[in-house]
Parts: C-alpha cells; structure tokens; sequence
C-alpha cells in the first residue's frame, strides 16, 4: 500500500462517509474544548461520587464540574445534598479538603457547619447561610442571611448509590430519565441490596477525555489486552451486540468470560453480584464520560474530570456489597485488583494507548482523520458506539465531529446509528 | 440520676474547664476562686465545644468563637450573648466536687428547613 503527502494524509480515505471519522481538533483545540465544559458538561447529569464515601450525616466530599467547585453533603436527616463550593461572601472556596466530616468543628468554624475558612461565614448542611461574623456591626438590617444561602444544584442518588448532579437548573429529566434504558441491563444488579467503595485511585492523563471515553466504548482494541484476548475471543465474544440510546449512551452486552484460561485466574461465580449469571461482563458508557463496567464480581466506575483539551482525571472506583463477609471482599477486591488495580492486567494498557493518542493529538498537533468507521453488524467489534456517541455530542455542540468549523448535520441516513443494520460488503 | 462525684477540686485548675462524662452524660465544670459550675459542653449559640474554645476568667465564660459570654455565677447572658447557660447544681463536700445530673440538658437549636424538599 502507498504511503501518503501531507495532501492525501489529510483527506479522508476513500470509502469511508461522513460519521465515519472525526477530525482530530475536536480532541485538541481549546476553543472547543471551553465550548464543550458549557455546552455539554455543565447541561448533563454527572455522577461525581457514591454515596458509601459519605455515609454519616455531616459527611462531605468535594470535586469540581466543569472546572465549577461542588460538594456533597449528608445532612442530619441523612440526604445527600449538593451545591456550589463556593462561599456567597467573596467568592473563596468554601472547602479545600476531598473529603472528612463537618460533625467536629474548624479553626474557625462550629460544628455541624460547613466554614468558609476566610470570614468565617458558616452555612448549615441545608446550604442555609446559618452565621455572618459581626452581622449587625457591618450590615445593620440591609442584609439578611435568608439572602445568602449557598447555590443548591440539582442532585440525585441513583443507580446502586451513584450520586448525580447536574449545573443546569433547567434539566427537566430525572437522571432515570436521562440514563434510560441504558441503564436496565444492571439495574437489578446494582439496586438489589446496598453497595461499597472499596478501591479508588486516580489517573491525569495527557489526552482528551473522549479519548477515553471512546476506549470504553469500542472492544476492537481488545487486541490491546492480552488476558481479554486469552478470556474471551471466542463465538460468545464476538457476537454481543452494542446498543445505542438515547443522550449518546451506549451498552456493550454480555458474554461469559473464561477466567480459567487465564493463568493465576480463577471463577468469579462465588461472589457475583445479585441476579447476575456467573462471570457475565456488561458495560455502561453514559454521556459525556462515565463508565460502568461489571465483571461478575466487582463493579468499576470510572468517573471523568476534562481538566484541558489535552488533559484527563479519570477517578476509578471499584464497589462490591455493603453486605460482604471479610472473606467475600477480599475476593472481590483480588478480582477487581488483578484486573482493574493500577498494577491489574487491563487498566494500565487502555492508559498507555490514549496517552499514546494524546502525544499525536495535543493541542498544537495538525488536525487529522481518526477513523469510526467499522460496521459490524454492531457486533463488539463494530465502531457503532462511538458513531453514536459523537451525533449526540454534534448535536450539543452545534458542531460537525468530521468538521467542526461546520454546524452540526446528520450523517447519511442509510449510515447505522440507531437501529442495527446488517451492512453487504 | 442523682448526685454523683464527679472528682477533687484540687482536679480542677482555677479559671480552667475540664470536661466529664458522667454516666454517658458530657458535662463541663468551670472553676472560678473556689466555685464550681457545672454546664453542657456545647455553646448555646452554635454548639461549639466549650471545653476547647471556652475562656473563664474573674467569675465570665467567653466563647472564643464569637465572644458570647456569661456570668459564671448565674449563667447570665452578657456581652454578645442572647442565651443564657443551662447549669447542673453543684455541691462541694469538703473537697469532693457533687453534681446533681437527672437527665441530659441540652439547648435548642435552630435548624432551617430547605426551601424545595
């Protein structure tokens, strides 16, 4: 085969239409990567923790959405809240920590409140503004604290404990509503009995974060992971079927894994997760980027944090039952671990490869075709997902994924998105 | 519950507050000259723990936090305060410090409601 000029390198390979492959500036360029933290981030349900990793009242956990401050809650009455972390006053960070308890007081502040560090205006696990220091001193009667509250965002817990919040007061769907039927393959997995975090670490890749998401959206890279490869790779892998849904997401079906193939590995069946059969595997990829991945015995959630148009956190969680014998979560732990722990035999490859993605496509790379193009009956190997995923984004952004100085437009209409389409060579 | 001793008064240093739990019951003793009072450990106003940011000096408790004070004696709002404190009786018997404790005080506090739950 002919190698390309500069020319033909940049033209789309013949053969292949619009919706087939993207330009690569949507993974690079700045102005679009701003664009997106507006028009994408900051209007989607974002799952930003569960709620195992704030179980007592006065519990909190901070992120950011959007590169807006958040934090999470419990109050006494045992709701998980959510609201700006941002104080009324000056506009300082209310609280710095990840994570801990406002049950105990700060330096400057009382307990069961949460402390601006600054001021020392307090506000109550309701996001009331409870305490102004020298209030009458500095405001006489022009000010009241009803006026001062925090900013309540919309939030939900759902989907095995997972909590959701969402920037935009005008989201008019429930997460349920949201997420669909995307989420019913696992539904009465992960809602049967309560779940746990037992593992988290992080990973600041230098690549976009819908590189990622595409990695967990396409299994053509299965030849990537050699134990995928050893495990699976059989009839039953070939023929599960991605699904799309509505709002970009997107399930892989299940098939049977073949732990014992594996040297070292063994079963999963001991410790599935309720009304799962035994070493099954489903996942979930939610727009704009989260994943929910079940391996019979453990669930992996991997939540996304776009910190620049080449830059990633990606925060992976593993979860078993609340319910667990020691026993029963040392397994899962070692089955999560051994698979998805920063030294298992999946995880560190996928990070490789976009890191790989993003040293081609950082911010001043020349743009470049990436290829969505395999059609294969939307079988695991099927580019389908990602198709998907970017007619939703286009739709977002107003943007053309194969041009993104053009306004969105459908792709072809005998092009499969929705629908599965067997495609004649 | 009844009267219960709760130490010496030699235990208790002059001006110092020094917290006991007294049959699960938290409570703080203040000594001032040779009385002792005996006071939940929260602050009325915003529950914060008197033992750690209470100052007693000449008879006053001042809660550092934001400076509500109190006359020791009675339990008398002053200065910033707008609550009084609630006290235990206390008796000394030579120098046994005796606390009369029937049930666990405790103040009230506001709590506000959301406005969309």
């Amino acid at each position: 085969m002919p190698t390309r000029n500069a020319q033909t390198w940049r033209e789309p390979p013949k053969g292949l239409r619009q919706g087939e492959w993207i330009d690569s500036r949507i993974y690079s360029d700045s102005e679009i990567f701003e664009e997106e933290l507006s028009k994408v981030w900051k209007k989607c349900w974002i799952a930003v923790c569960h709620e195992s990793e704030l179980p007592e009242p006065y519990d909190f956990r901070t992120m950011t959405i959007a590169r807006e401050p958040v934090i999470v809650t419990r109050g006494p009455d045992k709701k998980v809240r959510a609201f700006l972390n941002v104080c009324p006053h000056r506009g300082n960070m209310i609280e710095m920590r990840p994570s801990g308890s406002f049950k105990e007081g700060t330096p400057s502040g009382n307990p069961k409140h949460m402390t601006c560090m600054f001021h020392a205006w307090q506000f109550d696990m309701k996001g009331n503004c409870a305490y102004i220091s020298r209030e009458k001193e500095g405001y006489q009667d022009r000010l009241s604290r009803k006026d001062v509250g925090l900013r309540k965002l919309k939030c939900e817990v759902y989907f095995g404990g997972f909590v959701w919040v969402c920037l935009d007061d005008e989201m008019d769907m429930s997460v349920a509503e949201w997420g669909g039927q995307a989420f019913d393959c696992l539904q009465k997995a992960v809602d049967e009995e309560p779940l746990e975090v037992f593992h988290y670490h992080k990973a600041i890749i230098p690549c976009n974060y819908k590189l990622w998401h595409d990695t967990n959206s396409e299994f053509y890279h299965d030849y990537l992971h050699y134990h995928n490869r050893i495990t699976g790779f059989n009839d039953e892998y070939f023929a599960r079927k991605n699904s799309s849904y509505d709002n970009g997401h997107v399930v892989v079906g299940s098939f049977k894994v073949r732990y014992d193939q594996y040297k070292g590995f063994d079963s999963r069946a001991d410790v599935s997760f309720p009304h799962m059969e035994e070493n099954a595997w489903y996942m979930i990829d939610m727009f704009p980027g989260i994943n929910f991945n079940l391996r019979g015995s453990a669930l992996r959630c991997d939540l996304m944090t776009p910190l620049g148009p080449n830059e990633v956190m990606i925060e992976f969680r593993g979860l078993g039952l609340k319910s667990d014998t020691p026993e029963q979560r040392e397994a899962r732990i070692e089955h999560h671990n051994s698979i998805w722990g920063p030294f298992g035999r999946n995880l560190h490859e996928d990070l490789i490869a976009v890191s790989g993605q993003g040293g081609a496509m950082h911010e001043m790379a020349e743009p470049r075709r990436i290829l969505h193009g395999r059609h294969e009956n939307h079988t695991i190997h099927d580019e389908v997902g990602m198709r998907h995923f970017y007619d939703t984004w286009g739709k977002m952004m107003n943007r053309l994924p194969s041009d993104p100085t053009k306004p969105y437009a459908p792709p072809p209409d005998d092009l499969e998105l929705e629908e599965p389409v067997a495609r004649t060579a | 519950m009844s009267w219960k001793r709760i130490c010496s008064l030699g235990d208790l240093q002059q001006d110092g507050l020094r917290q006991f739990d007294v049959d699960g019951i938290p409570i703080v003793l203040a000594r001032f000259d040779d009385e002792v009072r005996a006071i939940p450990p929260a602050c009325p106003h915003m529950e914060e723990p008197l033992a750690q940011s209470g100052l007693c000096s000449g008879g006053m408790l001042t809660c550092t936090k934001h400076l509500w004070q109190w006359d020791l004696r009675t339990g008398e709002e002053r200065g910033d305060a707008e609550k009084p404190l609630l006290m235990y009786d206390v008796k000394l018997e030579g120098d046994d410090v005796h606390v009369f404790v029937e049930h666990e005080l405790e103040y009230e506090y506001e709590e506000e409601d959301d406005d969309d739950d």
